[in-house]
């Protein structure tokens, strides 16, 4: 577990894909995070190299693995309640990863945030939805697991494969296209803990990152961008508008309040880092709330990357089409609550607030559809027909 | 001394509102007298999203029209279209009794009362019924009147549409003290118009892509057998280029217009156009190949799931006639070959023939001028049989 004064961060890898993601973890950056995997199959996780583990509803499974069934998943989730409140017991920041559409993942992964938000723990999930070419029951159970999800983790980030898919070679096979999606929530997850718990230049920590996701809650958005060499600012915000996880270079539209933090090399001074920050600027406005950050890590070399978190406030949006709920007016915002200082004992409240309010708008149901996002969707023969056909069908589209 | 009256064929469509005015002499001729159109706001999918703008817009087109005329519209007809709206097949059947075994006129009545007599959920109502031919044991008869027989089948393509979102429609004409004489099923407005006699008889497919929806009607000897909807249009073209190709809404549809095909013409995956072109920042290379490819892709779904949801009429021995194709969609190049190569029949750009003349050939006014000839028509049946029913007599029960 790694422990930056008092802060706490853990990455939870729960069924075969979740635990995939914490195995790649721990190769690449052994001396990290707290590291831990959760599986309802034995053999599987045996063969993962990660010290941590956990096999949970051995009385349920009987270790074999929940066979697809979200709710074989979440019996054994129970059913070791125990287990999984040690787990998350201390931490302030808890990543879950899991891939949904299995039993494990969409069943273990709700209860895991569940236990986790009641401690007052902010739980960010990193989850992948199920290619469109998987069978249709797959789809399902990842919108169910998804539903779960949202209610109880303060942000939930869907990737789904299909869009994924887009980022592989020509050819590529499915192995790979999977460890996409892998490699996407692996840079994700590094990228904020390197904001964590790198040196600052402007310093981004983790009342602020908690004021995100917690304070305006709604809705969570999440891109990434890369360059290096002499331009690397500049590189680095092209790549971030053609981040696969931000559908339009108009993202920052919107968000209420974006967070954006930039990681760069050793040599990365505060006069280039002057630079970004206009470029940042210019690119997302001035008016919108955004809070920069900058850290140096040194294993960068030349590299800059960009990470953009952004969350929106769904309480003023007043046309509710499609799937959207309405804020409950329970929540009316107490002014005296959003200035409370941000300690431990005040999370409970934070936590309570985003359990109804917590919903994501990058995809919806994990689909991505664009313009018509908020729009009932026109269903034929199992798919959704707003999502772009070359999604549906897995062409991949060189850009 | 002329009996004149002005009736308007109106579309509230997802890109552009369209109102053509038609004068209708004796109750039989009819002239084009001015035609108002507006772009659109508050309208997506085919659907009214925003019943002010929706209504600004409405009132702004009619206004032009008006003025471009000099006259004022005593009736109103109005297409719809979108999503909501579904059809299914309704049939009923009697028992010739009179002693020549020859068929009455009291029998139509009754076997097609009967046929159309299915109930329909509370929320919905019908837009047309579509009369396929009387079946007379077993053969299939166009007028049975007076022939002999046993038993006398009839059967109807019942479309019905969401009653709510065909009453806003309404309500937005009624907002400016205009009647809706009657609602028309877009594709069928076009396809009188689009589709030759020769066709309809050979079995034809009539396919309106529009911004927001697509719709399609079939015709089989002559009568249009089978009519639909669905939300699927070039709005989705341009959403499907701009999430792939992660640009804004906009330049997908500028790019599509551009470099649009729905068949794949350039094999060759590196060649590429500038975005903007405009040599500003921000300006990047994009590859010619993926454009096509999405919007090959999105085209030809559309066309597929429009001949899946024909079934058996979409079979090729009953598309002898081929397919026309109508509408903004029709616009985008090689949309006929794209149509070919689903359907397996010839396919053609509708033309508005000899009805119209200069800027109203474009395929893009085949609806309104469709709806004209439709109230042209039901003018002169009024003047034959009397009261009007159809849907404004059952919707005002609902809305009023």
């Amino acid at each position: 577990m790694y422990e930056t004064g008092r802060m706490k961060m853990k990455v939870v890898g729960i069924g075969g894909a979740g635990s995939n993601i914490v195995d790649r973890l721990m190769l690449s950056n052994p001396n990290g995070v707290g590291l831990t995997a959760i599986n309802t199959d034995e053999q599987s996780l045996a063969g993962s190299p990660v010290l941590d583990k956990y096999c949970i509803g051995k009385r349920v499974t009987r270790g074999l693995g929940a066979g697809g069934d979200s709710s074989i998943g979440r019996e054994a989730a129970v059913a070791d309640k125990q287990v999984l409140e040690g787990i998350v017991k201390g931490i302030d920041l808890l990543f879950i990863t899991a891939g949904l559409g299995g039993g494990t993942g969409s069943g273990v992964s709700p209860v895991l945030a569940d236990l986790a938000s009641q401690n007052g723990t902010t739980v960010i999930a990193f989850v992948t939805m199920p290619f469109t070419i998987e069978r249709a029951g797959r789809a399902k159970v990842a919108k169910d697991g998804l539903e779960h999800l949202r209610e109880v983790a303060n942000a939930v980030i869907p990737l789904p494969n299909d869009l994924l898919i887009q980022e592989s070679e020509p050819g590529a096979s499915l192995l790979e296209a999977f460890s996409h999606a892998d490699a996407w929530i692996e840079r994700a997850i590094k990228s904020i803990w390197s904001m964590m718990n790198k040196t600052g230049l402007i310093n981004l920590d983790f009342s602020q990152l908690q004021q995100v996701f917690s304070h305006r809650a709604g809705k969570t958005l999440f891109g990434l961008g890369e360059g290096s060499g002499e331009n690397a600012a500049e590189e680095a915000l092209e790549n971030l508008k053609l981040c696969p996880l931000l559908h339009t270079p108009e993202f920052s539209k919107k968000a209420d309040q974006l967070l954006v933090n930039l990681i760069g090399g050793a040599g990365f001074s505060i006069g280039e880092t002057q630079l970004i920050m206009d470029r940042v600027t210019e690119s997302f406005g001035k008016d919108a709330n955004v809070v920069m950050g900058a850290v140096i890590d040194e294993s960068l070399g030349d590299k800059v990357e960009i990470c953009v978190i952004g969350t929106s406030d769904i309480s003023d949006i007043s046309i509710f089409r499609g799937r959207k709920k309405p804020r409950p007016p329970s929540l009316e915002a107490d002014p005296a609550e959003l200035t409370l200082p941000k300690n431990r004992k005040n999370k409970e409240i934070h936590a309570k607030k985003v359990k109804v309010e917590q919903d994501e708008f990058s995809f919806n149901e994990g689909d991505p559809r664009g313009e018509f996002e908020d729009t009932d969707g026109f269903v034929f023969e199992g798919q959704d027909l707003d999502t772009p056909t070359f999604l549906r069908r897995g062409v991949r589209i060189p850009i | 001394m002329y009996k004149s009256k002005v009736i308007a064929g109106i579309e509230i469509g997802t890109s552009k509102i369209s109102v053509l005015l038609g004068e209708i002499v004796e109750g039989c001729s009819l002239n084009i007298i001015g035609l108002g159109q507006s772009s659109s706001k508050g309208v997506l999918k085919g659907d009214i999203v925003d019943f002010h703008d929706a209504s600004d817009c409405v009132h702004a087109a009619i206004l032009t029209a008006e003025e471009q005329a000099g006259v004022k519209i005593d009736g109103v007809y109005l297409a719809v279209s979108g999503s909501d709206i579904e059809g299914f097949p309704s049939e009923a059947s009697v028992n010739v009794t009179s002693r020549d075994r020859r068929v009455s006129m009291e029998e139509i009545n009754q076997v097609s009362t009967m046929a159309k007599g299915r109930d329909l959920a509370e929320d919905r109502a019908v837009i047309h019924h579509l009369r396929r031919p009387y079946r007379l044991d077993n053969r299939s008869v166009e007028k049975p009147l007076n022939l002999e027989g046993d038993r006398l089948e009839a059967s109807y393509w019942t479309i019905h549409g969401n009653a709510r979102k065909i009453g806003d429609a309404i309500h937005i004409i009624n907002g400016f003290n205009l009647h809706v004489d009657d609602v028309v099923l877009s594709a069928l407005a076009a396809g009188s118009v689009v589709a030759s006699d020769e066709e309809k008889t050979n079995g034809c497919l009539v396919v309106d892509i529009g911004q927001g929806a697509t719709d399609y009607a079939v015709y089989q000897d002559g009568n249009c057998v089978m009519a639909g909807s669905m939300p699927i249009g070039g709005d989705h073209i341009s959403n499907d280029l701009s999430i792939g190709l992660r640009m804004r809404l906009s330049q997908a549809e500028s790019l599509k217009h551009r470099y649009g095909t729905a068949v794949l013409e350039h094999k060759n995956k590196t060649e590429k156009v500038w975005l903007n072109n405009d040599f500003e920042i921000g300006d990047r290379p994009i590859p010619l190949w993926s454009i096509e490819k999405i919007v090959e892709l999105r085209m030809s779904e559309i066309f597929e799931v429009v001949q899946k949801k024909l079934g058996a009429y979409g079979r090729r021995e009953r598309l002898l006639g081929g397919v026309i194709l109508s509408g903004g969609g029709a616009n985008l190049i090689r949309s006929d070959n794209c149509a070919e190569l689903v359907f397996g029949v010839p396919a053609r750009i509708g033309e508005n023939g000899t009805m119209a003349s200069g800027e109203l050939r474009e395929s893009q006014y085949s609806v309104v001028l469709g709806l004209l000839k439709y109230g042209l028509q039901y003018q002169s049946k009024v003047g034959s049989e009397g009261q009007p029913a159809g849907i404004i007599g059952k919707l005002k029960g609902l809305f009023n």
